[in-house]
């Protein structure tokens, strides 16, 4: 498998009194293995290698192999060690190299972790992040957003945090909570995105969604690497509409989607993952069901194609949601 | 033809032989009452039972301590009484009872009891073997004396998850012991379809440097006596530990499969070697009373019965409170509340 050689996302360094997203992470997960002893990491190459992309160098120094464990290259395998250790009431959290590969340990997720506490009250704290997303020409293994496969299934939480802020505060969240937690990272954003450090200990809320940017004419129900794309759009626009950033896509914060579209009337979705995957199918349904005598227009989707992720740059940019596609999109559902 | 009786080890002493023998007849009573109550249309469902295969799991559950954690499959019901489950809660979970262990949400062999340290079987074959390695990785971490023990069948043999996890074991060294169950078959299968070395301690001696014992997986005492050896050997820090039980399993995969592709040849082969007789035979020889066999006997039953009493008398489950539970901390619900 062709692995961890995707350094094109680098940027221009946080400037002081700031992080990066990447970042976040990292003093997240270096914040909860102070705190806590439950608390060790396990994955392919994240020792001494610091993982493929970065997130947990300096952690193996810091705190020793018994809680930065380097794995053979068997994801099924440690995602059910993960599982069992989580079982004896450790606090697992697992990195696998791409998101792409959560196909390997498919099973043990939907299967053991997702399923354990509702058959047998035995609560299972796992959590597994998984660096996911395009725009690196990474191509069909290595810029997927697979979260979708995710969304729906009773037993497992899953958060895609789209601010430097959330990227600690879900870190941490999903780390204390007592289900099984996937994270979503995504990896354009891991060095592109900057802000102020977020008070150690702090907690984003799962399940909770954030109104980014308040407005009254339409909603844009969006996660991810579509939350700075939507705020981008809005701007060019310079229209009055308001971004609701899911955070947890599964479960759905269904009261903050409908209160968003109560007021404003109009709604379209967008996501970095395929059309008729991602949290899309969930969401539109919600509003189908929910909020049909609210609105002023279809809803709308503004999604890439139903196609696996390609690599070549003229294909990838025609691919992905961009500010001015998000833009076009957005103009279309006010013009109705 | 007459029964061979169990092999007389003394490292095996007269108690530990009663306390084996409640476990296998327990198991075989506990199997004929459910399967007489399938064919009777009061099970729901499939049923699958270990009739041959009841020393393996007897011995293994014996050979564990009070804090070592197991994940049984579906024919290692003796391994959950040992474990403290309850003849009660076995048929409550085979009744789909609310207050069986799954709350009636799982059936038959499908279930565990994480309080007394039985993790809920799932039925895809080897997950539970990456599962067992990171319950044993926990103990080794925090420098707890305790054990994880699992089984794999020939079909999970053949399973990626099995070899994953059995690597991971050798390279994290953990407290891990693995059964082989060798009952034969895999559903319909049979072992030379399975694998082109049938000759698993080879195999996991050669391929992942882990020690294991061959024995004969109907005869009790010897099974008992080396899953003991292996628990003991993983607890004292030398790695992950395996037991081959060669064994043949009796009756189909499931109550629906009469197991015709089994050879007359193989089966009359095991005709002598009923697990539960060849220990009765056993404690003979070793002169227990007739008087003292059929007490043993009679209270197993009656432990059956009086199990199965209770589990009769337990409400079913309400449909009502099929959404709780689905996570430890619910969130994210419409309404909300909070």
């Amino acid at each position: 498998m062709n692995r961890g050689h995707l350094a094109a996302t680098d940027e221009t360094p946080a400037a002081a009194g700031e992080i990066t997203y990447l970042g976040a992470i990292a003093a997240a997960l270096r914040d909860a293995l102070r705190d806590d002893e439950r608390v060790f990491l396990l994955g392919e190459d994240i020792g001494g290698f610091g993982g493929a992309f970065g997130v947990t160098k300096g952690l193996l120094e810091e705190f020793g192999e018994h809680r930065v464990l380097d794995t053979p290259i068997s994801e099924e395998g440690f995602v059910g060690a993960a599982i069992g250790a989580a079982w004896m009431g450790e606090r697992p959290v697992v990195e696998l190299q791409f998101a792409d590969f959560v196909t390997t340990p498919f099973d043990q997720i939907v299967t053991v972790a997702a399923k354990t506490h509702w058959r047998s009250g035995q609560s299972i704290p796992l959590v597994i992040r998984m660096p996911s997303g395009g725009g690196v020409r990474g191509g069909p293994f290595h810029a997927g957003s697979p979260e979708g496969w995710f969304v729906g299934q009773p037993g497992l939480k899953v958060v895609c945090p789209a601010s430097v802020e959330d990227a600690y505060g879900l870190t941490r969240a999903a780390i204390d909570d007592p289900d099984p937690v996937l994270v979503f990272e995504h990896k354009a954003l891991y060095r592109r995105l900057k802000g102020p450090p977020p008070p150690p200990g702090h907690r984003t809320p799962i399940g909770r969604a954030r109104i980014v940017r308040e407005g009254a004419d339409a909603t844009v129900v969006t996660y991810g690497s579509g939350v700075a794309i939507t705020i981008g759009a809005v701007e060019r626009l310079g229209v009055d509409v308001e971004v609701v950033d899911l955070r947890t896509v599964w479960p759905l914060d269904r009261e903050a989607v409908l209160r968003s579209i109560a007021k404003t009337s109009r709604v379209l979705v967008v996501q970095e993952a395929a059309r008729s995957t991602g949290a899309a199918g969930l969401v539109l349904s919600l509003v189908a069901q929910e909020a049909f005598e609210h609105l002023d227009a279809p809803p709308a989707l503004h999604a890439p194609p139903d196609t696996p992720v390609p690599f070549a740059p003229e294909l990838e940019d025609a691919y992905m949601p961009s500010v001015g596609t998000t833009a076009d999109a957005l103009e279309r559902l006010l013009a109705y | 033809m007459p029964i061979e009786p169990c092999i007389d080890l003394g490292a095996v002493g007269p108690g530990e032989r009663r306390a084996l023998y409640r476990l296998v007849l327990l198991q075989r009573l506990f199997e004929e009452r459910a399967l007489a109550l399938y064919r009777q249309g009061r099970l729901a469902g499939s049923f699958y039972d270990g009739r041959g295969q009841e020393a393996v799991a007897a011995g293994a559950g014996l050979a564990l301590h009070a804090d070592d954690v197991v994940c049984p499959l579906n024919r290692e019901l003796a391994t959950h009484f040992a474990k403290g489950v309850t003849v009660a809660e076995a048929f409550r979970n085979f009744l789909g009872r609310g207050d069986s262990p799954t709350r009636g949400r799982d059936g038959n062999m499908h279930f565990g009891v994480p309080a007394r340290g039985v993790f809920p079987l799932v039925s895809m074959l080897g997950d539970l073997v990456p599962v067992t390695v990171g319950a044993a990785l926990a103990f080794k971490r925090r420098g707890e004396a305790r054990v994880a023990l699992t089984f794999i069948g020939e079909g999970a043999f053949s399973v990626g998850d099995t070899h994953e996890g059995l690597n991971l074991a050798g390279v994290w060294q953990v407290p891990a012991v693995f059964v082989i169950q060798r009952n034969q078959f895999s559903y319909s299968t049979p072992v030379a379809q399975q694998m082109v070395n049938p000759t698993i301690a080879e195999r996991l001696a050669g391929g992942w440097s882990i020690h294991c014992e061959t024995i004969d997986g109907t005869d009790a005492i010897a099974t008992y006596d080396a899953v003991r050896t292996a628990v003991e050997r993983a607890r004292a820090g030398h790695g992950p530990q395996a037991v081959e039980a060669v064994t043949l399993r009796i009756h189909g995969h499931a109550a629906h499969d009469n197991g015709s592709y089994v050879p007359r040849q193989l089966r009359d082969s095991y005709a002598d070697r009923d697990p539960v007789e060849r220990l009765a035979m056993r404690l003979e020889l070793d002169g227990a009373s007739e008087d003292e066999l059929a007490g043993l006997r009679s209270a197993v039953a009656v432990e059956v019965a009086a199990g199965l009493a209770v589990a009769e008398a337990s409400p079913g489950p309400d449909p009502t409170t099929i959404e709780d539970g689905v996570w430890a901390a619910p969130v994210g619900l419409f309404p909300r509340k909070d």
